[in-house]
C-alpha cells in the first residue's frame, strides 16, 4: 500500500527541503520505490539538494497542464534507481496549480510508487494548501526556536483541520551542548508545547552544509551521524517500532578519528 | 558578592526558560484570539457574576489562560470570603 507524506513547517528555513531529500533517499535505500515532489513552485530547490538540477526537462506544472506525461517529468536518481524527483517549475508561481490537480497528481504517483514525499513551501497559503491536498500523512519540521515552534503550532492546527491524521514532529538543528547549558529548548520542552508524537531529532551539523554543497544528501553517507538520524526517521516512517534515537552528544576527538579511518558512525549511535 | 559567585559558578537561568515562557503565552494568545482588553473585560464580568452569589476577595482574584497538550483552559483562583445568603 502506498502512502503520501507531506513535509511542512510554516516557517521557512527550518529544513523542509533537506528533510524531504534525506527522508526520500533513506526510504529508497531501504528498497522502497520513492517519488519526491517539489511543491515550492517558483522557488525550486529540492533539485539542487539532490544534485539533479542539470537533468530537468519538464516539471510539475508541465505535467498538470498536460504538456508532457508524468513519466517524462520524473527524474531518476543516478545513485538510487528507485528514487525519482518531480521538480517544481521555476518560472511560474503557486497559483499555477490547485488542490484538485495536486490530488489527482498524487493519486497517479501513488499508483506507481510506495512513497510519495511532498516538499511543501513555507507559508500557509496556496502552496501549503496544494501540498497537503493529496497527502495521507504530515511530518512537521521545527527547530528549537520560539518563532519556528510558534509557526509549527499553527501548521499543526491547519493540518488537523484538513483531517490529516496525527501529524508527527522532527526537531531539526538540535544542539546538545546548548541544551546542556540551558540555552536551548530540549526535546521534552518542545513536545510539551506542541503535543504531537516525535519521529526524529536531527543534530545541527556541518555535514548538512557539505552535502548541500555537493548535491549529495547526507543520508548517503553511512559514516555521518546526521545521515544516521535521517535513516532512522525513515525506518520509523516505514512502520518499524522502537528505533532508538541517535546519540546527540557533540562529536568528540576519538569519534572524529574513527570517522577519518572510515569506521561507521553507526557503532557509536 | 552573591552575584559574583553566581556568575563564576554559572548558576544563571538559561535563556531556554525565557523561550518556553514566551512561547506558552504566545500560543495561548494565537489560539484564543482575544485582545488583552477583551480578556480584562471578561475577567471583570465573571467577577461581577460570582460576586452576586458569594462575597469574594476581589484583589486576590487570579485569572490565567493556560495551555497543556494543545488544550486551552481558563484557570482561575477566586478566594471566597463568605457565602452571601441572599435570595437570588
Amino acid at each position: 500500500m502506498s502512502e503520501c507524506i507531506v513535509i511542512t513547517s510554516g516557517k521557512g528555513g527550518v529544513g523542509k527541503t533537506t528533510t524531504s531529500a534525506n527522508l526520500s533517499v533513506s526510504l529508497a535505500m531501504m528498497g522502497h520505490k520513492v517519488a519526491v515532489v517539489d511543491a515550492d513552485i517558483g522557488l525550486r530547490n529540492l533539485d539542487v539538494i539532490l544534485g539533479l538540477e542539470n537533468r530537468i526537462v519538464y516539471d510539475l506544472v508541465h505535467v498538470i497542464e498536460g504538456e508532457c506525461r508524468l513519466k517524462q517529468a520524473l527524474i531518476r536518481d543516478k545513485r538510487l534507481e528507485n528514487l525519482f524527483l518531480l521538480p517544481a517549475a521555476q518560472t511560474r508561481d503557486k497559483s499555477a496549480v490547485n488542490p484538485d490537480q495536486m490530488r489527482k497528481l498524487v493519486e497517479q504517483l501513488k499508483a506507481e510508487f510506495d512513497y510519495v514525499v511532498i516538499d511543501c513551501p513555507a507559508g500557509i497559503e496556496q502552496g501549503f494548501k496544494n501540498s497537503i491536498a493529496g497527502a495521507d500523512k504530515a511530518i512537521i519540521v521545527t527547530t528549537p526556536e520560539v518563532s519556528a515552534i510558534r509557526d509549527a503550532d499553527r501548521i499543526i492546527g491547519l493540518v488537523e483541520a484538513a483531517e490529516l491524521p496525527e501529524p508527527r514532529l522532527i526537531i531539526n538543528r538540535f544542539r546538545q551542548k546548548m541544551v546542556d547549558r540551558g540555552d536551548m529548548l530540549n526535546k521534552d520542552d518542545i513536545l510539551e508545547i506542541l503535543a504531537i508524537p516525535l519521529i526524529g531529532v536531527v543534530p545541527d551539523h556541518e555535514d548538512i552544509i557539505v552535502s548541500a554543497n555537493r548535491g549529495a544528501p547526507v543520508a548517503f553517507d553511512d559514516t555521518s551521524v546526521v545521515g544516521e538520524a535521517y535513516r532512522r526517521i525513515a525506518r520509523r516512517v516505514s512502520g518499524e517500532a522502537d528505533v532508538p534515537f541517535v546519540a546527540l552528544q557533540p562529536v568528540g576527538f576519538w569519534e572524529n578519528v574513527k570517522r577519518w579511518m572510515g569506521l561507521s558512525a553507526k557503532a557509536g549511535v | 558578592m552573591m552575584e559574583l559567585i553566581n556568575r563564576v559558578f554559572g548558576s544563571r537561568l538559561g535563556s531556554k526558560d525565557d523561550a518556553k515562557a514566551r512561547l506558552k503565552l504566545l500560543l495561548v494568545h494565537d489560539q484564543v484570539d482575544l485582545s488583552p482588553a477583551q480578556l480584562d473585560s471578561m475577567k471583570a464580568e465573571i467577577i461581577e457574576v460570582i460576586g452576586r452569589y458569594v462575597e469574594i476577595d476581589r484583589d486576590s482574584v487570579d485569572f490565567k489562560l493556560e495551555r497543556s497538550n494543545g488544550e486551552i483552559a481558563l484557570v482561575s483562583n477566586v478566594p471566597v470570603r463568605r457565602v452571601v445568603a441572599r435570595a437570588v
